[in-house]
């Protein structure tokens, strides 16, 4: 990344230019969608700075980076522009940095800047049930609004602000789809004449290891019992605050553990029993993370343990896959249905 | 008329173009200074004005000729597309540039002028020919145009052949139907219609221009344009800028007289007429006038729910506040005129049968653009619509101003083993193909008057049916006055209503 410079926001296509014209035997400017990100100045800023650049070397696109500096004292809007991007390819970023008193200029400053019938992206780092001056004026413009329900103080209360969004604003979650390895692994084990309607206990650790940038740890593994329980039509009869719930004639429990290498909150273990006595124990492995290795067995026998590639692991992965997905995913929304019942009792 | 030279090869020779004098009324006003006067400086810097030459600055203060060419310079060096002003050839060109001073009513003025022409004449053999521009107020046409007449300054085309008058008239061409058919009527006491050119600057602008070009020299694109493969079209005249110092003449003229009835139905003309038999002027505008006769007149509905007014109050232009249009000077602080305009036409012919056009124009928007966007048709879902969600349609997007070029939506897979589709676009522009800063219209358009082509000027057809569409909506909004202004923030694309239209029919303004 070019280290930004400080441009007037009249200025910032002008200065783009000229910018572009001074490494253009360098670099290649290319754009496949606008990127909006929006976050209040925290120490996570730069893990999302982070995740933002992988993005923009997987997919050029225009970046408009909103931080919002609620502690600074000094009132103002200020705006840089910079390239960001490995190799010959590359393309523009738009830092916007506001204080509080003016927020209410930053939609005026974005405008003019997203490029034409390109489709309008935007990660909106913060928690989307509280309310925030810049969500609904931004919101409109974005064909796709990308969440990070880490970000929720309330697992409840966030799922329920993204089930009222309308239907023609596509959404997604990074926490969602940091479980897609995991998705798909349960998925593969009943893909081939086993009954899912056989599970009957399942049993979820995650990493609990919390960072300054991850503390609600819970929440990955909370959606993944919940994405079963709602494709299986479970019941819920019972939460406790340790994590264990009971369904009609089914259980399940969230189990805690701390793995130094492993991101925060990510699941490290997934244990499933069936009605007729096979289990399913899938951990993953030490050395190799975003491996995880499968055993089988049931009364009459244990399989040869194999290993299943859940993606990698890497910072910034799960944005990628979730830039170019089209549509909200119907299992998405229907988890999360389903966590407001679970979390009820305000356990996430 | 002199016989054209057989020296010349059609089409080869720019410069065989005869000589004349410009007479330039209101050449005090912003528009010489900052368009007109420029133009002829990089006309003549660039060798393309007859070699004899003048041009004379018709105003009614006191200036000398010098303080003239002075204020010229100042003038150039800060508008010019070519700058900084060439001091070499300045030094000489400005010794044709003479001043005038008279009232626009006063004989002895005229009858100064006249003689003072004819001195020119005889100085720089400009043999007679003329060109009166005229940028002044529209009051003044009709009397500017008398006098003329009456001290034989325009001919009679039916007994004058050795030398030429012609007469530009900047807009607005009346204010509505009956004063433009009323001003009609008194220049054509005086003037042929071809010796009068309605100019109309976005006309002159090279990517309108390339709009006839894009259509009729491309055979792929001509296929597709009509009612089988266009779902709806979208010409947008956006300004980021307010109205500045222009609160009287804004007060009078709104946005519909100002930019819509002009300049965006100029860009709705060239953009669905039929291909032309020739390139002949006259062929041209014959095709331009059909299509605004085929224009669906508007229903008192249609006035109701499809005609979409607005005024821009407080907000936001590029971080900094900006005001609403009722702080603006000189302007009624409970004015009704509208700084926004959106409204939805059908042309009632063969190929536009039932493709709505939509047209909007704005001032305060968050960013200055003018350009035509033709939305296709979906291409049918059976294959790639993913989880219920339509891919975008394919738009062709003519950019006139600024990033002047052509660009084409199409979609596209995503590199990969999964198929997710991703709208990209292909993107033509002017400046990375051509290098070089094109002329200004006034330079096209000036340059045009001198050789006779008034291709790019308004025939008195294509004006009078331009209002007699926008007419009845002056007429409405008389009956009917405002009652949300101001409706949309400085720095926003416009009222909720204008979104609402497009929402209804499913569709969205596009942002540019």
């Amino acid at each position: 990344m070019i280290t930004p410079q400080v441009v007037q926001p009249r200025n910032i296509e002008s200065e783009l230019i000229k910018l572009w014209e001074s490494l253009s035997k360098e670099k290649l400017r290319a754009c496949l969608f606008n990127l909006m990100v929006v976050n209040q100045l925290s120490p996570r800023t730069s893990y999302i700075r982070e995740i933002v650049q992988k993005v923009s070397e997987k997919y050029p696109c225009r970046v408009l980076f909103i931080t919002v500096d609620s502690d600074t004292k000094k009132e103002g809007l200020t705006t840089a522009i910079s390239v960001v991007g490995s190799g010959n390819i590359a393309c523009d970023y738009i830092d916007i940095v506001a204080s509080q008193s003016e927020l209410g200029k930053v939609p005026f400053v974005i405008l003019p800047h997203l490029v034409p019938d390109l489709p309008i992206l935007m990660l909106w780092t913060e928690d989307p049930s509280i309310d925030h001056p810049l969500f609904t004026s931004l919101s409109k413009l974005a064909h796709r609004i990308i969440f990070d329900s880490e970000s929720a103080a309330s697992l409840l209360a966030f799922s329920q602000k993204v089930l009222s969004i309308k239907k023609s604003t596509d959404t997604a979650d990074l926490n969602w789809a940091r479980i897609e390895g995991w998705r798909d692994l349960i998925t593969s084990l009943f893909h081939s004449g086993r009954d899912p309607n056989q599970i009957q206990y399942m049993h979820i650790t995650y990493n609990a290891r919390e960072t300054e940038v991850f503390c609600h740890t819970k929440v990955q593994s909370f959606y993944l019992l919940a994405w079963v329980a709602s494709c299986l039509g479970w019941k819920l009869q019972q939460a406790s605050q340790a994590c264990d719930f009971t369904f009609e004639g089914r259980s399940a429990k969230l189990e805690k553990t701390e793995w130094e290498e492993l991101g925060s909150g990510m699941i490290t273990a997934v244990y499933i029993e069936t009605e007729d006595g096979v289990s399913f124990d899938m951990s993953r492995i030490h050395c190799e993370p975003h491996h995880v290795m499968i055993k089988t067995s049931s009364k009459e026998k244990c399989e040869m343990p194999y290993p299943f590639v859940l993606g990698k692991t890497a910072t910034g992965q799960s944005l990628v896959k979730e830039i170019i997905t089209k549509g909200t995913s119907t299992h998405y929304l229907n988890t999360l249905t389903a966590i407001l019942a679970l979390d009820r009792g305000g356990i996430c | 008329m002199y016989e054209k030279c057989r020296l010349e090869e059609p089409g080869r020779m720019r410069r065989n173009i005869d000589p004349c004098i410009l007479v330039i009324f209101g050449a005090t006003g912003d528009l010489t200074g900052r368009k007109l006067l420029p133009a002829i400086y990089n006309l003549g810097r660039d060798g393309t004005l007859p070699a004899n030459f003048a041009c004379v600055g018709f105003a009614r203060r006191e200036k000398t000729h010098e303080q003239f060419r002075e204020e010229l310079k100042g003038d150039i060096n800060q508008h010019s597309r070519t700058k900084p002003i060439d001091e070499g050839f300045w030094h000489h060109f400005q010794e044709q540039i003479y001043y005038h001073q008279s009232e626009f009513d006063s004989d002895e003025g005229y009858e100064k002028l006249a003689l003072f022409l004819k001195q020119i004449d005889n100085r720089y053999a400009t043999r007679g020919n003329r060109v009166f521009y005229l940028s002044v107020q529209p009051k003044f046409f009709p009397i500017i145009i008398e006098q003329l007449k009456k001290h034989g300054l325009v001919y009679n085309v039916h007994e004058v052949e050795d030398r030429w008058s012609r007469v530009i008239i900047e807009k607005p061409f009346g204010h509505d139907s009956q004063s433009a058919a009323a001003l009609q009527g008194e220049i054509s006491k005086h003037l042929d219609e071809s010796q009068i050119y309605r100019i109309d600057h976005y006309l002159g602008k090279e990517t309108v221009q390339n709009i006839l070009v894009f259509r009729f020299a491309n055979a792929i694109f001509e296929s597709l344009w009509n009612y089988k493969h266009v779902d709806h079209v979208q010409i947008t005249v956006a300004e980021d800028i307010g109205i500045g110092t222009r609160g009287h003449f804004f007060e009078e003229q709104g946005l519909l007289r100002d930019i819509v009835q002009n300049h965006v139905m100029q860009l709705l003309s060239l953009m669905a007429m039929e291909p032309p038999v020739s390139l002949s002027a006259d062929a041209i505008r014959d095709e331009k006038v059909k299509v605004v006769k085929s224009i669906r007149p508007l229903s008192e509905e249609d006035l109701k729910e499809t005609v979409i007014r607005g005024q821009y109050g407080k907000g936001f232009i590029h971080g900094e506040p900006a005001r609403g249009y009722r702080e603006e000077q000189d302007v009624d602080p409970n004015s009704k005129i509208e700084t926004y305009l959106a409204l939805r036409l059908f042309i009632d012919n063969w190929r536009w049968a039932g493709v709505p056009f939509y047209l909007r124009g704005g001032k305060r928007l968050p960013k200055k653009g003018t350009e035509i966007a033709v939305i296709f048709k979906d291409a049918p879902g059976v294959l790639f619509n993913m989880h219920g969600k339509k891919n975008d349609p394919n738009v062709l997007v003519i950019r006139i101003q600024p990033d002047e070029g052509i660009s084409m939506k199409i979609n596209c897979k995503v590199p990969g083993p999964s198929s997710p589709i991703q709208p990209v676009k292909m993107d033509f522009r002017y400046g990375s193909y051509f290098g070089q800063s094109p002329p200004e219209a006034y330079e096209r358009l000036i340059w045009d008057c001198i050789s006779g082509d008034s291709t790019l000027f308004a025939r008195v057809d294509e004006v009078e049916q331009s209002w007699a569409i926008y007419t009845p909506i002056l007429q409405y909004w008389s009956i009917h006055p405002p009652t949300d202004f101001p409706s949309y923030p400085s720095g926003s694309w416009g009222p909720k209503k204008a979104d609402e239209l497009m929402e209804k029919e499913n569709r969205a303004w596009r942002l540019l």
